[in-house]
């Protein structure tokens, strides 16, 4: 059993090391996702960013099943989310059986509910006084997250930011927003191939989506190259096929 | 923060012809000049609008050369500024440099239009003053390329352009996997495959988001059939 500093230290060294080098964004705040899920001890997290207009779009999610990805979507109007994007303050040890939860975001807190959560909060990523997204975290106990577990989900919201504004883009343009929609195709791109993979291996989008992701980390291969590969036609999709068929079961 | 200026501008652009409202950017941009080409991966293959003049020998020199910002941001799909064209770096773009000086470009600036890996093209501003863009200006650019990807689409089928649907909805995953799931079954480019979907949604009086969720839970498959008119080409399918 590791202590939750040995914990810590870990996932430390894990982003230390990742943001140095040459990083998939998708992949990285997908891992981050997960620490996040571990460290916090919540159920799930996604990380959300807003596009041009203003409206929030899941980057990564803890667990990338269509239905937790679809929860977080409907974050884009409604929501401790879209509050905490607007103002910048978190919503923290929000309830979401609470009838004033119901009346608020009626759509997004029976989907939560039916998803199995009952509480969730929302804290800001935050850029030089602007926020550019939220970190949603969803429990499935109603109990309130302790004062230093929010300093830390904080902390691991900055380290998201941090990732999104570092990626390495072919033509390097520097500027934040430019940035921030990158990262918004990238993303696209993923569910794009989601699709195409599901129907040429005719399965269901997550499953196809665990053997894509199972072979990209087997290859050391960037998640958002791979995708951009099987778009674009020059990835044969047959070998990823077959190489899953040789290995256990990945899981989502 | 997209600035009232281009917030009406871009509502102009959803509903009417869209040259005059392109041109009217110009200005909250600070730029002397706009184009709007449509290309994939692999370059442009065509100017789609202009406002003349700089704009136009600029596309002619990339178009020529065959190298510029253009191209890398269509190659990159991620934005290209170049506040300042007489101080890049001599092996980016060895001929254009001095070629864009004869045309007084000072800085150029390309935002691509796309959607994930669907690539459309490219909106390019040019201005004679060299300096970056405002950070407000970087962001008016931005919403002003996301509202030319859809009507660059739109140009495939313009049918579609039905003023109740303003904005693709973008933020639902499942758009984009039942995209490229149409794009599997029909065997065609994932930006007809987009196309095909709103047609069926539009025809049927349906939700989009609603009939791609039915795609993607193989409820509904959309029958195999040509084009409805002429889509662009996906260059990138290829």
């Amino acid at each position: 059993m590791t202590t939750r500093n040995e914990q810590l230290t870990e996932v430390f060294v894990e982003v230390a090391d990742s943001l140095i080098d040459d990083f998939d964004v998708i992949d990285f705040l997908q891992n981050l996702s997960v620490r996040c899920v571990e460290l916090l001890d919540v159920a799930a997290v996604g990380i959300l960013l807003a596009d041009e207009s203003d409206r929030l779009h899941v980057l990564a999610a803890s667990d990338e099943h269509t239905r937790l990805l679809e929860l977080f979507a409907l974050q884009h109007d409604q929501g401790p989310c879209v509050e905490c994007y607007r103002d910048g303050r978190p919503r923290v040890g929000v309830t979401l059986t609470d009838p004033e939860a119901a009346t608020r975001w009626p759509q997004f807190a029976r989907s939560a509910q039916d998803t199995g959560f009952v509480a969730t909060n929302a804290l800001p990523l935050r850029l030089r006084g602007r926020v550019i997204g939220a970190l949603s975290l969803f429990q499935r106990n109603p109990e309130p997250l302790a004062a230093q577990d929010l300093s830390l989900a904080q902390a691991l919201a900055d380290v998201a930011t941090i990732a999104i504004l570092q990626q390495r883009t072919l033509a390097h343009s520097e500027a934040e927003r430019d940035q921030l929609q990158y990262a918004l195709n990238s993303r696209i791109v993923i569910e794009q191939v989601k699709g195409i993979l599901a129907e040429r291996w005719q399965m269901a989008i997550d499953e196809s989506f665990s053997i894509f992701r199972a072979y990209a980390r087997a290859h050391s291969r960037k998640l958002s190259d791979l995708a951009r590969a099987i778009a674009d036609g020059t990835q044969d999709t047959d070998t990823i096929r077959a190489f899953s068929a040789h290995r256990p079961w990945p899981r989502a | 923060m997209i600035s009232d200026r281009m917030a009406e501008i871009l509502r102009r652009l959803q509903t009417n012809d869209w040259s005059d409202a392109v041109a009217d950017a110009a200005e909250p941009l600070g730029v002397d000049g706009i184009s709007v080409s449509a290309g994939s991966g692999t370059g442009v293959t065509e100017i789609l609008w202009s406002s003349g003049g700089i704009s136009d020998g600029f596309e002619d020199l990339q178009a020529t050369l065959g190298q510029g910002p253009g191209p890398d941001s269509l190659a990159a799909g991620t934005a290209v500024r170049v506040p300042d064209l007489t101080r890049v770096l001599e092996d980016r773009w060895p001929a254009l440099v001095t070629e864009a000086s004869v045309l007084s470009v000072g800085a150029v600036f390309c935002f691509p239009l796309r959607i994930g890996a669907i690539t459309l093209g490219v909106l390019t501003l040019v201005r004679s003053a060299c300096g970056p863009l405002t950070a407000g200006q970087g962001d008016d650019a931005n919403a002003l390329a996301a509202v030319l990807t859809k009507r660059v689409l739109d140009l495939g089928f313009p049918l579609l352009s039905a003023p109740e649907e303003e904005s693709l909805p973008y933020h639902h995953a499942v758009l984009h996997q039942a995209t490229g799931m149409v794009s599997a079954q029909l065997s065609v480019s994932l930006a007809e495959a987009l196309l095909r979907l709103r047609a069926h949604a539009y025809s049927n009086s349906l939700n989009l988001t609603d009939t791609a969720r039915d795609i993607v839970a193989r409820r509904l498959r959309l029958a195999p059939e040509p084009p409805p008119m002429n889509v662009i080409d996906d260059a990138d399918e290829d």
